[in-house]
């Protein structure tokens, strides 16, 4: 009797503990509680169900942790995350989403979180026991295990959905939804910047072996485990860094002799590439809470008569049927993007101020204001002209005579759109070479139904148009090195004159 | 960990100490005349002033630095007849004396080659793009036209400021409509914990102001916020480039109630008090 009683409390004690451990104590829970509610609730709901007054404005939108499901795990594919999986996601947020980074909150502060997020889950009572996978420790990359690495992305029909070289652009991408009948889109695996989960190569591991639960990604079981590394290896390579290297300046290059855009792309071969991060229009109604497009890179050649520029982006799909215009109307606030009808189009802008800069004064970069108009090169891309536009505030603008022409094409996932006009214009600003010209880019992505203002878009930055004649530096290398040189020799020659006739004085 | 990157009361501790410490190790280990340990100094506070310093200082203000430093190090100099006399003795011997020839010739042929040097890349270097100053807290006018309807700026207040002290519960229903409108219209920008970071905010120059920062809310008055929230970068004046801000007019979006919710939750938050109003005598 005695006995049965010890094996009796003991069970008693040996269940709460090991429920404390993943549940914590009810003061913990009570901690995190406050924490949450001041903190978190906003968009993932008191009640942990994502029922909030954020949500509606953020997508991704945020997740509900009633559903126990969750991406981020370093657990099986369907099992709960661990207590350090919870932590983890809250202190390094999630790129590229409303889900900042929390470092400001202590270790302990993440534990109460942690804790008081698995009540919303009654999951984590019975099945939070997990035990995150074993983490092979990294080999080296390799460029050959890179190689292997495409075979084993198609086997296993990565492109699908990620597409052929990783934009985010497979034939299955604009079908994808996730659990809960939300479109979504898959990574693009050129940027590794903008992912969730994290940009290293033991992250892109954890991804595919654990599956990113409630979204398409399924979890891979690739054999032999080399195979598993050299996915790795391929998938990282797409991508030319950890870090976005957004830049704030377009410098053009000066070529010798004619270009024509109907050449191609090829004219800008070795010509530098600036990528500039695209926000959503969130300044005038008709706002754009999730843009389609996160950066467009831009590089201009000139010669002595035209300027040309090439545009390219990502975009999941080329929408080359319908129609798109800065002046279209968009409901207020679209906010929960309302599906319409009409065909859109994919579509994009550059923007200069209508005439040179004179000090720090330029247009509202967005579409100029009343004092300072702006010119919008706008090219619809189910159209094969790029129009012009005079911008004087989203309520004006007007389209204008113009002489930009325009190739484009679209392929894997990426669009390419290349302008050229003459540097002196009737129609719109003349360049001056030598000088600094602001310049602001828009981007309309057409699945998005990107319209008028709904758009994403940067804010203004500098294009450079060198001068014509470059003047070669050695000339005036030679010149000043000549005068340094006399000025030394005469100080010589002082020194020697006065100084060695005192001494033959003294002699 | 980048050694370079530890930073002290905005000074670049390690160049510092790497500066002082060559110093010393010359001073203890070698007997350098005047004109030597000059150049020693001159050497040191160049480094210290292009690399001691965590924010950048541009090449224009180290010129004028050192112009005042080479000043200051001939004074120094000249102070002392006899640092005088040895010094030109030393100058006398360098120009005349066969045994400094080498020295001379190599002196005769690297300072044009430095100078050669220095054209070619000033030449060649991608031009800087034009830099503007801006004023981050403008004056405020003295009242705005909110909606056809004149708000003083100078006089007026929150008026739901007051419920804090008189009916907390109505309070908190007007902090509880801020935290809406902040989680509907500001978080893409301004962040989830008003830190400047929304997800936007890296596309913007100037980036979105972090209410967290001491410098903001806490040292503004409510008045000074309705302003900046209701009228936006158009209603900036030139000094602070209305041009580039990417901040709405929120008078497109919000009514005069919502502006002033938002500001209570901005300060409920933070656990910043607004500036209180001046007393006017």
């Amino acid at each position: 009797m005695k006995n049965l009683t010890i094996l009796l409390i003991s069970l008693f004690l040996g269940t709460m503990f090991a429920q404390e451990a993943i549940m914590g104590t009810e003061a913990q829970r009570a901690a995190g509680k406050v924490i949450y509610d001041a903190q978190c609730s906003q968009c993932h709901g008191y009640d942990g169900d994502a029922k909030s007054v954020g949500n509606d404005y953020l997508r991704p939108a945020p997740r509900a942790f009633t559903s126990g499901t969750f991406k981020f795990r370093t657990t099986e594919s369907g099992e709960l995350p661990t207590h350090e999986d919870l932590k983890a996601s809250i202190r390094d947020g999630m790129p590229y989403t409303s889900m900042p980074a929390w470092p400001q909150f202590s270790d302990k502060e993440l534990d109460n979180l942690a804790y008081y997020i698995k009540t919303f889950s009654e999951d984590f009572i019975d099945y939070g026991d997990v035990k995150p996978i074993d983490m092979p420790s990294a080999p080296s990359f390799s460029e050959a295990s890179a190689e292997r690495g495409r075979v084993v992305y198609e086997e296993n029909q990565c492109l699908d959905c990620h597409g052929n070289l990783g934009r985010g652009d497979g034939p299955s991408a604009p079908t994808l939804v996730d659990k809960w009948d939300q479109p979504i889109r898959a990574a693009d695996l050129t940027k590794r910047w903008t992912w969730r989960g994290g940009a290293t190569r033991e992250d892109i591991y954890q991804t595919f072996v654990t599956g990113l639960d409630g979204s398409p990604m399924p979890s891979y079981n690739i054999q032999p485990p080399e195979d598993q590394w050299a996915l790795v290896d391929y998938v990282y390579s797409l991508g030319a860094s950890d870090e976005a290297d957004y830049a704030t300046v377009l410098a053009a290059t000066l070529v010798e002799g004619d270009f024509d855009i109907s050449q191609g792309p090829a004219i800008f071969d070795n010509v530098p590439v600036a990528m500039f991060a695209v926000a959503g229009q969130v300044i005038e109604p008709g706002r754009a809470h999730y843009p389609g497009v996160n950066s467009i890179n831009a590089q201009v050649i000139i010669n002595e008569t035209d300027i040309a520029i090439m545009l390219t982006w990502h975009d999941m799909t080329a929408e080359t049927e319908g129609v798109n215009g800065p002046n279209m109307q968009v409901p207020d606030d679209d906010v929960l993007n309302e599906p319409i009808e009409a065909l859109i189009s994919d579509a994009v802008g550059v923007i200069f101020p209508s005439e040179p800069t004179v000090g720090a004064e330029k247009p509202y970069f967005m579409m100029g204001d009343k004092s300072n108009s702006v010119d919008l090169w706008f090219a619809d891309l189910a159209s094969s002209d790029c129009d012009l536009y005079v911008g004087k505030g989203t309520g004006s603008i007007v389209q204008a005579e113009s002489d930009i022409r325009i190739a484009s094409s679209f392929e894997d996932g990426k669009w390419t759109v290349l302008l050229q006009r003459s540097l002196a214009s009737e129609n719109g600003i003349s360049f001056t070479p030598g000088t600094f010209t602001p310049i602001a880019f828009s981007v309309w992505d057409g699945w998005n139904k990107e319209r008028g203002n709904k758009r994403g878009l940067t804010s203004w930055y500098n294009m450079y148009v060198p001068p014509l004649e470059q003047v070669s530096p050695v000339g005036p290398m030679m010149q000043y090195a000549l005068l340094t040189l006399l000025a030394q020799l005469a100080l010589v020659a002082y020194f020697r004159i006065k100084y060695r006739k005192k001494e033959e004085e003294v002699a | 960990m980048d050694l370079f990157g530890i930073s002290f009361l905005g000074l670049n501790v390690v160049p510092i100490i790497l500066v002082i410490a060559g110093l010393v190790a010359l001073r203890m280990f070698f007997n350098l005349n005047t004109l030597a340990w000059m150049a020693a100094w001159w050497v040191g506070l160049y480094l210290m002033l292009s690399n001691g310093i965590t924010v950048p200082l541009p090449g224009s203000i180290v010129g004028m630095f050192m112009g005042i430093i080479t000043l200051a190090l001939l004074v120094y100099l000249t102070t002392s007849g006899e640092d005088l006399e040895a010094t030109k003795d030393f100058m006398v011997k360098f120009f005349t004396d066969s045994r400094y020839s080498p020295a001379l010739l190599a002196f005769l042929v690297l300072l044009p080659s430095l100078v050669a040097y220095n054209v070619y890349t000033g030449m060649t270097q991608q031009p800087q793009a034009p830099v503007f100053g801006r004023t981050i807290h403008p004056p405020p006018p003295t009242d705005i036209t909110f909606k056809g309807k004149k708000i003083d700026l100078v006089n007026d207040d929150n008026p739901y400021r007051i419920l804090k002290e008189t009916d907390p519960d109505a309070f908190a229903a007007h902090v509880a409509n801020g935290r809406k409108v902040y989680y509907q219209n500001c978080v893409n920008c301004h962040g989830d914990d008003m830190g400047g970071n929304g997800m936007f905010a890296h596309a913007f120059d100037p980036i979105p102001a972090s209410f967290k920062d001491p410098t903001t809310i806490a040292m503004l008055q409510e008045s000074y916020l309705f302003w900046r929230i209701a009228k936006g970068a158009p209603g900036l004046p030139d000094e602070s480039t209305p041009w580039s801000s990417a901040m709405p007019a929120w008078e497109k979006f919000l009514s005069e109630e919502d502006i002033w919710d938002v500001i209570i939750f901005l300060y409920e938050y933070t656990g910043y008090e607004p500036r209180a109003k001046e007393e006017l005598h």
